[in-house]
């Protein structure tokens, strides 16, 4: 086995060498991002900001069972159950969130909240811009998750998304 | 010694003594044969479940491990080394989710589940089931407590063998068969038991759960601290479920010798009168009449100490039974050393003497010969003693109850006469309680002496060279007897009772409620009441400063056998607790009085306890050695009520076992509260033309009520029965009259 970082070499013409790897890029156009004026559509499967999702009837698909809660590594998930009335019926089963927080501060977007999910109820989506001038606003609520993300970003063509050249190398 | 057998378990061999469970006898060896059904409390195994097969060599079917007992040359295999075993437990995990909902995320159970654990380990993972599931309506509430989910019942029939062989209620009933059975009590009536809670614990699945736990939290989200409940003497050793620093739930955490598991449902529900709506959090000063304006720690402290100082040492001081030892000592060392204030109202004395017959309660179910003496039933003073005698009298034992409504009948207060009749010679029970080697004697009745009475009984039958045999005194508070020893130990003065009353401290919710406190009260110059509820002392109480419960307690507490027991906080109290500004206060008069508990039981257990640790306490306690100390001479005659006329009735007033300020605040335990009814015997009844259900008017010298009637043919004819807070005003003589 050959060691090169140990391999005795001209000093010179590694040097050149190096240097000619800069000198090329002089010639190139430049793939700087003009970010927030530009935003680069982001690839389909990033996970950002959570949503909570609705039956097409309106109730609630989350039942508050705490399995997301359950399986997130930096505890950031807050379930508090309570139960569905007659009057008042907001989830599909017996029980439904009644309080449902995620605190943005701690999350670490790995993912395993809407894998444990057994309704589908919870899913990260694209939105990453979630940043406040507060940390208490960092908590979401359960009516912030449910509705629509204020700042929207664009996401790429879900038929791209096993491209393997990546879309920055063909655009801009 | 039995005789012991050798048998080999998964081809490791195993020796136990003959008749152990094969279940017991594969964890002893450290094989896991999984069970639903099989549970050695409720009596022998019914194999319902038919979790528990195993392969047995020389039987050509799978067995039911549970059913079988070690027998010498068996040779079992269990499904971690037999096939066909572990097809059979697969299949029949298959089969109990055939018709199981599999709604775990909804599910209180989920997460401690024993169905979900066995199914991961050992059932399909997947199902076959295409067809509609078996539907129920669900949750029915089988009382205001408990809510039943018939779809996720695996019949195992634990709650059911619970409710008939261990309660004896024989409320819960499976009804129809095969797959339409269904757990259900007797015309939907609600299951109104002292002890229904336990079939909770008990139900492997989330068939049977708490009313008040329902969807409150996740097993994965609570903090569980092992504390002793001390709503009773009994104190019961409970393990206590919290979340985000609020207390969910109580089960029962298994002391072999206290409580064997078991819990009565004022131990297990009433939890949530810590969250009552007129909790005092802060204290309270009566500004001119009637009114109460909150104040400051800071201006409490100095008020109290005002008040205090002002008093001269002419204090009184009611004690609750219900503080912790450390609780009370803080108290006692500051009024006693600090202020000279000697006179208290102690809770319901058991003598000392008791401790030289002293036996765990796991003791009753060995006894032979068991004497009950009293008027209360064991049930309404330490519900958990009910339950040993109940094992006892199922294993043979014969349990004699002497009192106005027990087997042998006798007039109301006539218990200390009784116990002088049994250690007279002419007494057939008492010879055979002096030959008996396991006799225990129980005094249930209220007030007097009676744990001298009983002790003295005790030693003249010569229990103490007897070491099966023993006494137990059931007081009404749950740590009179620790709350005695730290007013006996903060100081060896004695002061005259002051007259006039200066100042009347009342510690606790129970004192507070005591008609003789009250009553004291009104002769006192300045109330200052210690207590959880407004309500409590609202009204002739000067100075409120908040209180704490058993659940929000650091310390120890005594219970009726004289065990010492640790008590931990569970959840935060919403004020201060009792000792950290009974060290403020106490520092004020110069007498030093530790913040915590720990180094305030440091301090006496040096001069009570023997210098005892809280470590030596441990989870579960021990019962200390029998004590060496002589059995008490007989106090002078107690007057027992006398003979009815036939038109006058004794009034026998009883304290129900859900009663108190604590029940009352608890909205799920209402149903279980006394109903306003007065109990007649037979005779009485018939005399008057009464039948049970009828409203009648109960009498005596210028004070009424109306009340239910209810028969009670083991009443003693010329005695009525009435809980204590329907009896009210009512004197000891009553007319009973149809209205």
């Amino acid at each position: 086995m050959t060691d090169r970082s140990h391999s005795p070499r001209n000093p010179i013409v590694g040097t050149a060498q190096g240097f000619g790897v800069t000198f090329k890029q002089i010639f190139k156009k430049p793939i700087t991002q003009q970010y927030p004026e530009y935003k680069r559509p982001l690839y389909p499967r990033w996970r950002g900001r959570h949503r909570l999702w609705r039956h097409e009837n309106g109730l609630e698909k989350c039942v508050g069972c705490s399995l997301c809660a359950a399986a997130c590594p930096a505890d950031c998930i807050r379930v508090v159950p309570a139960e569905n009335t007659p009057d008042n019926r907001v989830s599909a089963g017996e029980r439904y969130a009644r309080i449902y927080e995620i605190n943005m501060s701690r999350c670490i977007f790995c993912g395993y909240c809407e894998l444990a999910c057994p309704f589908d109820a919870i899913t990260l989506g694209n939105e990453f811009e979630i940043s406040e001038y507060a940390r208490d606003d960092l908590i979401y609520t359960k009516d912030m998750l449910l509705a629509e993300p204020i700042k929207q970003v664009p996401v790429a063509d879900p038929e791209l998304y096993d491209t393997p050249i990546p879309y920055y190398k063909t655009h801009s | 010694m039995p005789e012991l057998v050798t048998l080999t378990i998964d081809d490791r061999e195993v020796q136990v003594p003959k008749g152990t469970g094969l279940v017991e006898t594969a964890m002893g060896a450290g094989i896991e044969i999984p069970v639903f059904c099989y549970e050695p409390r409720l009596g022998p195994a019914v194999g319902a479940c038919r979790m528990c097969l195993v392969e047995i060599e020389g039987m050509p079917k799978l067995q039911a491990g549970c059913t079988m007992t070690a027998q010498d040359g068996l040779v079992v295999r269990t499904a971690a080394t037999s096939d066909k075993a572990a097809q059979g437990q697969n299949a029949t995990l298959e089969f109990l989710l055939l018709n199981h909902p599999l709604d775990c995320p909804v599910c209180d159970k989920g997460g401690e589940c024993p169905l979900q654990d066995l199914t991961f380990r050992y059932g399909p993972g997947t199902t076959r089931m295409v067809f509609p599931k078996r539907t129920f309506d669900k949750p029915i509430p089988i009382s205001p407590t408990i809510a039943l989910d018939r779809e996720r019942c695996i019949l195992c029939y634990r709650c059911t063998r619970f409710s008939e062989g261990v309660a004896e209620d024989h409320q819960l009933v499976p009804r129809n068969r095969g797959a339409q059975t269904l757990i259900t009590t007797f015309e939907e009536e609600p299951y109104r038991a002292p002890f229904s809670g336990n079939v909770i614990e008990l139900c492997p699945v989330g068939a049977l759960t708490s009313t008040q736990y329902r969807f409150e939290a996740r097993p994965w989200e609570i903090q569980n601290v092992p504390t002793v409940c001390t709503m009773c003497p009994v104190g019961c050793n409970v393990t206590v479920t919290t979340r985000e620093g609020k207390v969910k739930r109580i089960l029962s955490r298994n002391h072999p010798e206290v409580d064997q598991g078991w819990l009565c449902d004022k131990g297990r529900f009433a939890f949530s009168h810590l969250r009552a709506e007129d909790r005092v959090t802060q204290p309270l000063r009566r500004v001119r009449r009637r009114g109460f304006a909150t104040i400051s720690w800071e201006e409490a402290l100095d008020e109290t100490e005002r008040v205090l100082r002002g008093a001269g040492g002419r204090i009184v001081t009611a004690l609750s039974g219900s503080e912790t030892i450390e609780h009370a000592y803080g108290l006692a060392k500051l009024l006693r050393t600090g202020l000279g204030a000697h006179s208290a109202v102690l809770p319901e004395e058991t003598d000392v003497a008791i401790d030289a017959f002293r036996l765990p309660l796991s003791a009753i179910r060995g006894a032979e010969l068991i004497v009950v003496v009293g008027d209360d039933p064991v049930a309404e003073r330490a519900p958990v003693v009910d339950l040993w005698l109940k094992l006892a009298r199922r294993g043979g034992a014969e349990v004699v109850t002497i009192g106005a409504a027990g087997s042998v009948l006798t007039a109301p207060g006539s218990a200390a006469q009784t116990c002088r009749e049994l250690a007279g010679s002419g007494s057939e029970l008492g010879r055979r309680l002096r030959e008996s080697e396991r006799a225990i004697l129980i005094w249930s009745s209220p007030g007097g002496h009676g744990g001298a009475e009983i002790a003295a009984l005790a030693g003249e039958l010569g229990f103490a060279g007897k070491p099966g045999s023993g006494a137990f005194h059931l007081p009404a508070t749950p740590n009179g007897r620790g709350v005695a020893d730290a007013w006996a130990a903060a100081s060896d003065d004695e002061g005259p009772n002051p007259e006039p009353i200066a100042v009347l401290v009342v510690s606790g919710d129970e004192a507070a409620s005591d008609p003789h406190v009250r009553a004291l009260a009104e002769r006192a110059e300045t109330v200052i009441a210690i207590v959880m509820f407004e309500r409590v002392a609202l009204g002739w109480a000067d100075l409120v400063l908040p209180g704490t419960s058993y659940l929000e307690r650091d310390g120890t507490a005594m219970n009726l056998e004289g065990r010492l027991q640790r008590l931990r906080r569970a959840a935060i109290p919403p004020v201060a607790d009792e000792l950290s500004w009974l060290s403020q206060l106490a520092a004020r008069f110069g007498v030093d009085v530790s913040p915590y508990p720990a180094p305030v039981f440091e301090e006496l257990a040096g001069t009570v306890y023997g210098g005892l640790t809280l470590g030596e306490l441990g989870e579960r306690a021990a019962l200390a050695e029998r004590a060496q100390i002589p059995a008490p001479a007989p106090d002078p005659d107690t007057e027992p009520a006398r003979p009815s006329d036939g038109h006058y009735l004794n009034l026998l007033p009883y304290r129900p076992l859900f009663a108190g300020a604590a029940v009352e605040r608890v909205p799920e335990l209402q149903f279980q509260r006394p109903a306003a009814e007065v109990e007649l015997s037979w005779d009485d009844a018939q005399r008057r033309g009464i039948s049970s259900g009828d409203e009648v008017l109960v009498r005596s010298n210028g004070t009424s009520a109306t009340l239910r009637a209810r028969l009670n043919r083991r009443l003693l004819p010329g005695v009525v029965r009435i809980a204590d807070e329907h009896a009210r005003d009512l004197h000891a003589t009553v007319e009973v009259t149809k209205p």
